[in-house]
């Protein structure tokens, strides 16, 4: 219980981190500040997995603990009152699990990147900026209060802008981070007016109390499905899905290990896990539920044909990574929040291992472009190795974590609705397709680009541990969380909710063979030295290709929206200075210059004589007293004061 | 009956100012630092026995006073800022050093004054402690016998003072008048139990004129102290010329305690609103946030400039006077808190930067280049002044502006109504305007190149400790303001 208790602990650990690492010591490649954000995430993984052993052995869950943060007086129903605002941690099943994956994904990412990052100019503020970004990560996780949990949300997203333009002296990355940062910030505003809409509806941010406000049934359907999809934008944004993912691919010019951190694993995961954590008013609202599942499925299908195109080994990942989002999204949309989070667990694992393997290959070879790999399998055995264990997870190989979490989505989805499951289905096939194509573009076949071959060599032993931990987990993970329906209990508690109509068990052999089929087609296609298959159908079926590789055209679309309203802005600046202005301000003033005229032919000839006489002793009189009030003499001030006093007293009197 | 041990704090340190008068006589130079030392150490025992009382509901009356939680907050709020005069004393080069002595034991009485003050009931009380105040002042404005700027201040404090005193006593006179009593307070034991009346109330009706003359006449008596318009023309030449603690000193002390008194007598008391004074309270509230804030954009001295949003601090917490409310009475207790973090914040960074010689906002130039920490901690000092969130400034405003709010809400009349929301609307446009001066020096620190020849400002222990109790204090009570809302709560509740 004591684990418990001190669960907020675990996001002010590495904020306190963050800012002895950002203050303290100067700014040099070697420091050795980034051992004090290690060891307190390494502190705060402890308690998490304390947490997990306690939640596993029977601690009551949900557990809650609130302090009282701000008060203030108001009114309702003509009643003053004052109104507490609490902050406090409310941890549940999907907590849990996500403070384990974080901070696991977090230390890993951290003593990778010790290798990774070494001798970069900034290495004490990159490490910083993790603790940072890991600490708001983790206050979103505990938070019970949800205008807490959006102001981590801010923070992640504000972590993520910096991180992604680590590298700001380049304009891509620079480019990139303003881009994710303004696209999700768009779906934020969906979120914030949600959250608004709550307050107004319950008069309160805790969830417990939100909860029992839905469970009550004192939540209308049109509010709930009102609230649930301004929930759904905000998760939109964070978790890249469609038509909001445009800004994922590009966020990989930040450091590959952030990618790992921040774009696989756990902010992306943010707005799946806030859908989970609101999950009692998506119930509430079957139209928003429908609404999850198909941008999930349409998400998760987009993202696969894209990725099958890319050339560059990252946006691979990225691309995959909005995929495998997108089954989460469509799990917890056909009612399998218990999938659907078992999915983010195990992914963070497999996903986290892939991005920091493609770390390891781009630190080898210094470039991104896979059609300059080739033939490293030899060069680089463990990275190899892992790589081929995360694309087995990923696929769905029977027995692998990812198989788990895959199976149980597809059956919960097959239940809800065939259709949907058709897609996820064809995705799942295309998933495996082009992991593979990865794989075999990478480490098979010809070394391409003989240069980069010769000095590509094995990572050191700070970025390939990691490699190798999370490799295990991709295969063990899902097996261990599913022995005894333990990852189920703790999710949806101790009562299974009852299953309808069972899948029937060809489904997930149906699926397998489906993905073993894509296997083969991926080495066929990519698997020799030479490609002529893939070039002959990239020729015949060129303007799909030019499709995907412009990725729906969405980019152009936005940009051109954007544009737009730049247009838009510069119109009603024109009209406004040369149309209006031109009628009423220019109009105005010739008209009355012309009176300004006549008058100034009066004044000159009647009025001046006189004025100049009384000008000259207002202009006198004027400068005594401005020098009388500067000049700073006591007896002055007196009389001011005097003369104040008396006025004040007359408006009394004579109120 | 007496009671007299009520006022143990300031008997005590009233005999140990004597003593430390005589002690000048004998001290060697080279001890100079010794009656500091002494200062601030007696006033930390006394502000440890009155915060040791601060919780207890009622504690007793004398037949001049009364020591309940609200005095005793005000009264530990004024150790406070005696304490940290005297940790700023230590290391402010320009005092004489024969003179320290007789300089702690002014500061003390002036201590012992603004205690006494908001525990008065009687207005000769009320006077005495206002005078003994004024004249302590007096003598610390001018200590620097050489700066000529010093003792223009100080003779312009002087005269002023005079002139305000003319005025109380007038209005003194007048109460004694209209009430036939001196007092604004009387106990009667009716039996066994203790019950409290004010003598003007009675005959509210039939003084009138002359009452609330009188009232009005108080009110600008007080206002002096507090640097409210038209009683301010004082402050800035007086702020520029005294030596730099005093400064801290006069711009925080003087004014809370008058805040303090002004709330116990204008609103329990004898109620403003019962009198028809409301509309004027808001004028003079209105009149000194504005003047304050327009004067404070035209100076280029930081001395003066904060001077002027010393003004402009006083008119915000007027506010909450007006009002009359429980909000407001919370809004005063919790601003007056606030402002002495913030306020003594910020003149505590001036002085280490005017270290170099200069209080001229020039010295602020490049101040983040030389040192950041400096400049991040006026920067929050200031923004905290200018009311900008997360910071302790803000929650108090939030809290007056609200306060005001909801007096124009509970309103009978519609006239009352907007001046309520008048004085709500002009707050918020008076801390816009305050914005922009609060930001020039800050645009001074962290925008223009440092001067050839300056270095980064010397700060040692003592001001350290200054300025990282204030920081503290603005940026923890801004975060979690609950703490302090409920020490003021527990102190308004029980104004008798």
């Amino acid at each position: 219980m004591t684990m418990l208790e001190h669960a907020y602990l675990i996001a002010l650990i590495p904020l306190a981190a963050s800012f002895l690492i950002l203050f303290g010591g100067k700014e040099d490649p070697h420091s050795p500040l980034p051992f004090v954000g290690i060891a307190a995430i390494g502190w705060c993984l402890v308690e998490s997995l304390g947490i997990l052993y306690a939640a596993i052995s029977g601690a009551a869950l949900p557990y809650a603990q609130d302090w009282s943060w701000f008060s203030f007086g108001m009114t309702a129903a003509n009643r003053p009152f004052v109104y507490d605002m609490p902050i406090g941690v409310l941890i549940d099943g999907p907590a849990v699990f996500m403070l384990v994956v974080v901070t696991l994904v977090s230390f890993l990412v951290q003593i990778y990147s010790l290798s990774y990052m070494h001798g970069d100019a900034r290495f004490k503020r990159y490490y910083a900026y993790l603790s940072f970004f890991t600490a708001s990560m983790l206050g979103l996780v505990v938070s019970s209060n949800l205008l807490v949990t959006f102001c981590c949300w801010e923070l992640v997203g504000f972590s993520s802008y910096i991180l992604i333009g680590f590298w700001f002296e380049r304009s891509e990355p620079a480019y990139a981070a303003k881009k994710a940062f303004l696209t999700t910030k768009l779906g934020d505003l969906g979120l914030y007016l949600a959250l608004l809409f709550i307050f107004v509806l319950v008069g309160s941010f805790q969830i417990p109390q939100i909860a029992q406000f839905v469970s009550r049934g004192y939540m209308s359907t049109a509010a709930a499905t009102l609230i649930a999809l301004g929930i759904l934008c905000g998760a939109a944004g964070k978790s890249a899905q469609a038509p909001l993912f445009i800004w994922l691919p590009d966020a990989m010019e930040g450091p590959t290990p952030v990618s790992a951190l921040i774009h696989a694993a756990t902010m992306v995961a943010a707005g799946v896990y806030l859908v989970a954590r609101c999950y009692f008013i998506f119930t509430a609202a079957p139209i928003a539920m429908e609404t999850v599942a198909w941008l999930g499925a349409l998400t998760a299908f987009l993202a696969a044909t894209m990725a099958i195109v890319c050339t560059d080994i990252k946006r691979v990942l990225a691309f995959s990574t909005v995929s495998q989002l997108g089954f989460m999204m469509c799990a917890l949309g056909a009612w399998g929040l218990t999938a659907g989070l078992f999915h983010l667990t195990t992914h963070a694992a497999f996903k986290a291992l892939l991005f920091l393997c493609a770390g390891s290959v781009i630190h080898a070879v210094h470039t991104n472009d896979m059609r300059q790999m080739g033939g490293l399998s030899k060069k680089m055995p463990l990275t190899f190795l892992t790589t081929f264990i995360g694309t087995c997870a990923i696929s769905g190989i029977p027995l692998l974590s990812g198989w788990y979490s895959k199976d149980m989505i597809l059956e919960r989805v097959y239940e809800h609705d065939p259709r949907l499951f058709i897609i996820l289905a064809i995705t799942a096939t295309l998933t495996a397709f082009y992991m593979f194509r990865l794989l075999f573009l990478t480490f098979l076949g010809t070394e391409r680009d003989k240069d980069k071959h010769a000095h590509a060599h094995e990572s050191p032993w700070p970025m390939t541990v990691p490699l190798v931990v999370l490799a295990l987990l991709s295969i063990f993970a899902g097996a261990l969380l599913d022995h005894h329906h333990l990852f189920e209990s703790l999710v949806t508690g101790p009562v299974s909710p009852e299953i309808p109509h069972p899948a029937p068990p060809w489904l997930g052999w149906s699926v397998t063979a489906a993905v073993a089929a894509s296997i083969v087609a991926a080495a066929k296609l990519y698997g020799g030295p030479h490609f002529e298959t893939a070039q002959r159908l990239k020729a015949a079926w060129a303007p799909l290709f030019h499709l995907l590789d412009r990725r729906y055209y969405l980019d152009d679309i936005f940009l051109g929206l954007v544009d737009l309203g730049d247009r838009a802005a510069r119109l009603a600046f024109w009209i406004d200075s040369e149309v209006i202005d031109a009628i009423f301000v220019d109009g105005w003033g010739a008209v009355a210059r012309l009176a300004a005229k006549l008058s100034h032919l009066f004044d000159d000839l009647c009025i001046d004589r006189t004025v100049d006489g009384t000008g000259g002793l207002s202009v006198t009189v004027g400068g005594a007293l401005r020098s009388l009030v500067a000049r700073g003499l006591a007896q002055e001030y007196l009389m001011y004061a005097a003369v104040g006093m008396s006025v004040l007293a007359a408006l009394t009197w004579f109120r | 009956m007496f009671n007299l041990q009520l006022l143990a704090p300031e008997i005590v340190l009233s005999v140990l100012a004597l003593a430390l008068m005589a002690i000048d006589l004998i001290l060697p130079t080279r001890r100079s630092q010794l009656p500091y030392h002494l200062g601030w150490i007696s006033a930390l025992v006394a502000l440890a026995c009155v915060v040791a009382t601060l919780a207890t509901s009622s504690q007793g009356a004398g037949p001049l006073w009364i020591v309940d939680p609200f005095s005793q907050l005000f009264k530990a709020m004024t150790l406070l800022a005696v304490i940290v005069t005297f940790l700023l004393c230590l290391e402010y080069e320009d005092l004489s050093l024969s003179q320290s002595g007789t300089f702690a034991a002014l500061l003390l009485l002036s201590a012992v004054g603004l205690m006494l003050l908001v525990s008065a009931t009687d207005l000769l009380f009320l006077f005495v402690s206002l005078e003994l105040v004024a004249v302590s002042s007096f003598i610390l404005a001018g200590f620097e016998r050489r700066n000529r700027k010093s003792n223009e201040g100080a003779i312009k404090y002087f005269l002023f003072g005079a002139f305000s005193s003319a005025i109380f006593v007038y209005g003194l006179s007048l109460y004694y008048g209209a009430a036939g009593t001196t007092k604004l307070l009387i106990l009667s034991q009716n039996g066994s139990s203790l019950s409290l009346w004010t003598p003007v109330l009675t005959g509210l009706g039939r003084q009138g004129p002359v009452l609330l003359l009188a009232m009005l006449f108080l009110l600008l008596g007080f206002g002096f102290k507090a640097a409210m318009v038209p009683m301010h023309f004082w402050v800035p030449d007086v702020y520029e010329g005294a030596p730099m603690p005093v400064t801290t000193f006069l711009s925080v002390a003087p004014k809370i305690a008058i805040m303090g008194v002004l709330l116990r007598v204008f609103t329990l008391l004898v109620p403003a609103s019962g009198l028809g004074l409301t509309g004027l309270l808001a004028l003079l509230a209105i009149l000194t946030m504005t003047v304050g804030n327009t004067i404070a954009i035209f100076q280029d001295n930081v001395k003066r400039l904060l001077a002027y949003s010393s003004i402009a601090q006083a008119g915000y917490i007027l506010i909450g006077i007006v009002t009359a409310n429980s909000l407001g009475l919370e809004g005063v207790l919790l601003y007056s808190a606030v402002y002495i973090a913030m306020n003594v914040g910020a003149f505590t960074v001036l002085q280490a930067v005017g270290k170099n010689g200069s209080y001229e906002l020039s010295a602020f130039d490049g101040l983040s280049r030389r040192s950041m920490a400096l400049a991040l901690t006026m920067a929050v000092f200031l923004l905290s002044l200018a009311g900008i969130p997360p910071l302790a400034g803000f929650i108090g405003k939030f809290y007056l502006f609200a306060a005001a709010m909801e007096a124009g809400r509970a309103a009978a009349s519609s006239s009352s109504k907007n001046i309520f929301y008048a004085l709500a609307v002009v707050g918020v446009i008076n801390s816009v305007i305050s914005v922009y001066y609060y930001m020039k020096i800050v645009y001074h620190m962290f925008f223009l190149p440092p001067h050839e020849r300056s270095s980064a400002p010397a700060i040692g222990p003592y001001l350290l400790a200054v300025l990282a109790v204030c920081l503290a204090g603005v940026l923890a009570f801004g975060v979690w303001p609950e703490p302090l809302i409920a020490q003021m709560r527990i102190s308004a509740v029980h104004l008798p």
